[in-house]
């Protein structure tokens, strides 16, 4: 029966988180990407970075030129701000949210399309801060097997984009899902898995493309038993918890002194004699030239880490256990970064209280558990306690068919949690889908609410996007249509193309 | 605690023999001696679901009573001795059956020595997972507690994997909860097996077809096998008689085949050989819809595996089973899943937001289950039903219902599990071992 076949299992397993965009901005809090670093003087603001944010300008023409301004109304618009309109309206303007609010709206300037959503709900697009699709694209096949590097138990220099297959086919039945941004992660079978990126699910010929624009830099690590299993089968180090632990702080020890080896190097640059006592200048002494210092060698791992103690990466960390979860709390007050959240966290609720005071986030599944040992202790109330306690809370997939029903794990998360008695807003369960992850993954100045000036990432359901009957009808993204169930248009992917029917889709129930 | 994390008597289980289920070949009826019958229950104003094509019934009655359903009906008296639960706004069903889980067999995935899944071999006909069957496991009470109240516990690889059981989700001993040891053989033909096996579609046929064969010729040359007077055979003796009944054409044998060029081979093999068969997985069976529909085959589905995951499944399509449905196909719904049987409603729901009518789906959780198996008495609420029966406080294919109450033969089961015990333990922090503060 096929519980988990093995593909599945493997992801499981190995769950991989990483979304980081290279964007190239990598401020933390969605400052639009510059093209180029800063550079005030001939010194690079960011020595490490700055070559290579200037090659990872988008080359590919853009292709979501903004359509005609979209007014959808008469429906229930849900913002995840707290407030709810009914009957209310949406307008979108420029890729952007212009308005949104009470009654029919603004009366519609020409060339608007206007959507009459009598019956139906509005909510902000999902975002998902954990997926491997892309990187473990369906169908699974050896050559698109591009999730996990297995070789050695910290490659913090990978990037996922670079193994992002944007032919997926699970990339579009995500959108029908209600998805709009995906934190695409590399595999969780090394300790420093490498960076992620943010994507919007647009149909690109590249992850270039589909960059969520200035989203943080973003690295995925992993706590527990996937990387001992994967280096105990290879009868090398890490086999334990504790062989964990001493890789992942050696590797934050070496990338200490690689910033410091930076940081010097920076300073002469910038004030070449600083390191010379005055009484040792004689006249005729031939001017220091800083060109004559050789500038540190790069090492993308180190450089990776030192930007995370720097604060300009943010650390999306797999941890399930709560004794885990400490233990790697307890790194990171070490080498003095903090963690934005963990993810899987099943045993979140145990250690809820010290999660809300350190401002960790949790992304997890609603009621997974069992499928290995640091699973065992799962509970489907375990998203309801941690916002219970001030934790953001996020419902992630980790899954390609989770993520098509990510709005039923929020629904199923937030009966548990009021069955247990935790007082719970439909507001709360709409957060863990969109205005959560969005500050997981640092765009939340840019979407994961319905409010003007956002960008125009927006779902009308068929229905309560919290009841298992609800279809995503129209999905768009900054505020282009990029799926309509009425009209199924050729599937995205180039894979599908002379295999997928086109039929009609699904009729309504 | 719950009766079944507790240890009840065995009492209560007196009456599932007396309820003439039927127990596993070579497995020992309960001890027979008998007191504290289960209590008489009505349950009173309920929205209920009744079998076949009709329409619920509104304000209605269920009465349970000696382990079996006594009543069903709109004027039901209920009888004075009776505990009366008002279910007014509530829905009654029949308790659902998940058709292939492995529920009682794996407490965790990936921890070799708790899983009885992983064959080692890919031809093991007369294995019997009721030998591994637990009915300790953790994961049973959380599945009962979402309504589920039997399941099928199937293997699940193997060109021919071995026999399932069919078990009611409660009883402290293997011999209480087995309802039938050996329910149905089960083939693969899946991509997953293709590699593992002979590596190529053709060698997996062969061996399957030689292993059916052979045991067609053990059936008529058994004394001949006993003096070693035959040939060689592809299979040992345990699992040559195992094959018997499927290849005499009485126990299903089911084939999980993805891909529809695959699935119109098992069904060649099934008319050449006339041997009753059900098909699961079943990715592309939308293709072959009025085909299987014809031949009244039924169909084990997960609604929700809707991606091309395999290349044995590219046309695989959320709709697979509203359109089988539709072409008059037997959808049975089912997880596929051990820890998360407990989904099932989540599953029949899906269906329904895929296109399937929403009765159907309820149907297609008790009534077909049972009757792709022949589990008489099972999935139906009718006078003379196994007391398998759950009270859903609305709805129970939408995410913010609540389980509230579960029979099992007539007997109320507890809705404790382990993770109701974690929530206690942890509902308010800092936690205390012993609830205490």
């Amino acid at each position: 029966m096929v519980a988990l076949p093995m593909r599945r299992l493997s992801l499981l397993l190995l769950p991989a988180v990483a979304a980081a965009t290279l964007a190239g901005c990598l401020q933390i809090g969605g400052t639009p990407p510059a093209s180029a670093p800063p550079a005030a003087s001939s010194v690079p603001s960011d020595p490490f970075a700055a070559d290579e944010m200037r090659a990872r300008a988008p080359i590919d023409p853009a292709v979501t030129a903004h359509g005609p301004a979209v007014l959808v109304r008469h429906a229930t618009v849900m913002t995840a701000t707290g407030k709810r309109y009914s009957p209310g309206f949406v307008l979108m303007q420029n890729g952007a949210l212009a308005a949104v609010g009470e009654g029919d709206g603004p009366a519609p300037a020409a060339g608007t399309v206007v959507v009459d959503a009598q019956g139906r709900f509005v909510t902000p697009g999902i975002i998902d801060p954990h997926s491997h699709m892309g990187v473990y694209p369906v169908p699974d096949t050896e050559g698109h097997d591009d999730g996990n590097e297995l070789t050695d138990p910290v490659t913090a220099g990978l990037r996922a984009e670079h193994s992002f297959w944007p032919q997926d086919p699970a990339l579009e039945r995500a959108v029908a899902g209600g998805v709009t941004t995906i934190g695409v992660l590399p595999g969780s079978g090394n300790l420093i898995g490498g960076r992620g990126v943010v994507l919007h699910l647009v149909p690109q010929r590249g992850a270039r493309a589909m960059r969520f624009p200035g989203a943080p830099e973003i690295v995925k690590m992993a706590c527990g038993e996937n990387p001992k299993r994967v280096y105990r089968e290879m009868k090398r180090a890490p086999t334990t918890r504790m062989g964990n632990l001493r890789a992942v702080r050696e590797a934050f020890l070496h990338a200490q002194k690689y910033a410091r080896d930076w940081d010097d190097w920076t300073k002469k640059q910038r004030n070449p004699d600083a390191d010379k006592p005055a009484g040792d200048k004689k006249p005729g002494d031939k001017k220091h030239d800083p060109a004559d210092d050789k500038a540190p060698d790069r090492d993308l791992g180190l450089e990776t880490l030192a930007l995370v103690m720097r604060g300009d990466i943010l650390v999306e960390w797999h941890c399930y256990q709560a004794d885990d979860m400490l233990a790697a709390l307890e790194i990171a007050d070490e080498f003095g970064f903090k963690v934005r959240a963990f993810h899987h966290a099943l045993e979140a609720y145990k250690i809820r209280d010290v999660l809300a005071e350190k401002g960790v986030a949790v992304a997890t599944w609603d009621d997974w558990w069992g499928f290995k040992m640091e699973a065992y202790d799962g509970i489907p109330e375990n998203l309801a306690l941690v916002t219970e306690a001030g934790v953001r809370a996020v419902v992630h997939s980790d899954s390609p068919i989770a993520i098509q029903v990510l709005n039923q794990s929020a629904a199923k998360a937030l009966a548990a949690g009021r069955a247990a008695g935790v007082k719970l807003e439909d507001d709360d369960a709409l957060r863990w889908l969109t205005a959560n992850p969005a500050w997981v993954l640092g765009i939340d100045d840019q979407v994961g609410t319905l409010e003007p000036g956002k960008r125009a990432d927006v779902v009308v359901w068929s229905e309560n996007p919290l009841s298992v009957y609800a279809r995503a009808e129209l999905v768009y993204i900054d505020g282009a249509l990029v799926f309509d169930r009425e009209h199924p248009g050729a599937p995205w992917s180039d894979f599908e193309l002379g295999i997928r029917a086109m039929p009609a889709r699904p009729e309504a129930r | 605690m719950s009766r079944a994390l507790r240890g009840a008597g065995p009492a209560r289980w007196r009456l599932a023999a007396g309820l003439g289920v039927l127990l596993a070949g070579g497995l020992a009826a309960p001890s027979a001696e008998a007191e504290d019958a289960p209590p008489v229950v009505a349950l009173v104003h309920a929205r209920v679901y009744i079998p076949g094509d009709n329409p619920p019934l509104e304000d209605a009655t269920v009465v349970l009573a000696g382990g079996k359903v006594q009543a069903v009906g709109s004027a039901v008296v209920v009888p004075p001795n009776a505990r009366t639960v008002d279910a007014r706004g509530k829905v009654v069903t029949a308790g659902f059956i998940d058709a292939d889980t492995t529920v009682g067999v794996v407490e965790i995935d990936l921890e070799p020595a708790s899983n009885d899944t992983r064959t080692r071999s890919t031809m093991t006909p007369g294995m019997r997972m009721v030998d591994a069957y637990n009915p300790r496991s953790v994961v049973i009470p959380i599945t009962r507690a979402g309504g589920v109240t039997s399941v099928v516990v199937a293997p699940d690889q193997g060109v021919l994997g071995g026999q399932s059981a069919f078990v009611d989700l409660a009883g402290d001993s293997a011999d209480q909860a087995v309802v039938r040891g050996s329910l149905a053989q089960y083939a693969h033909v899946d991509d997953e097996t293709v590699q593992s096996s002979s590596g190529t579609r053709g060698g997996l046929w062969l061996v399957l077809r030689e292993a059916l064969q052979d045991a067609r010729f053990y059936a008529t040359h058994r004394a001949a096998y006993d003096a070693n007077g035959v040939r060689s055979l592809s299979l040992r003796r345990g699992d040559l008689e195992a094959l018997l009944p499927v290849v005499r054409g009485e126990q299903p044998l089911v084939i999980r085949a993805e891909r529809a060029s695959d699935i119109e081979t098992a069904l060649h093999l099934a008319s050449d050989m006339a041997l009753k068969i059900v098909l699961e997985g079943a990715s592309e069976a939308w293709l072959l819809a009025e085909e299987i529909a014809r031949r009244k085959v039924p169909v084990i589905i997960d609604p929700l595996e809707d991606l091309p995951s395999r290349f044995d499944r590219l046309h695989a399509r959320s709709d697979n089973a509203a359109l089988l449905s539709r072409a008059g196909v037997r959808v049975v719904l089912s997880t596929f899943a051990a820890h998360q049987a407990r989904l099932l409603w989540q599953r029949a729901g899906n269906a329904v937001r895929l296109g399937m009518d929403h009765d159907a789906a309820i149907r297609a959780v008790t009534e077909a289950p049972a009757d792709a198996f022949g589990l008489k008495g099972y999935g139906r609420l009718e006078k003379g039903a196994v007391g398998n029966v759950v009270v859903w406080s609305g709805d129970p294919l939408e995410t913010s219902t609540r389980v509230e109450h579960v029979f099992v033969r007539g007997l109320e089961e507890s809705l404790e599990t382990r993770q109701t015990l974690l929530l206690q333990r942890y509902r308010t922090l800092p936690f205390s071992h012993d609830g205490s503060r």
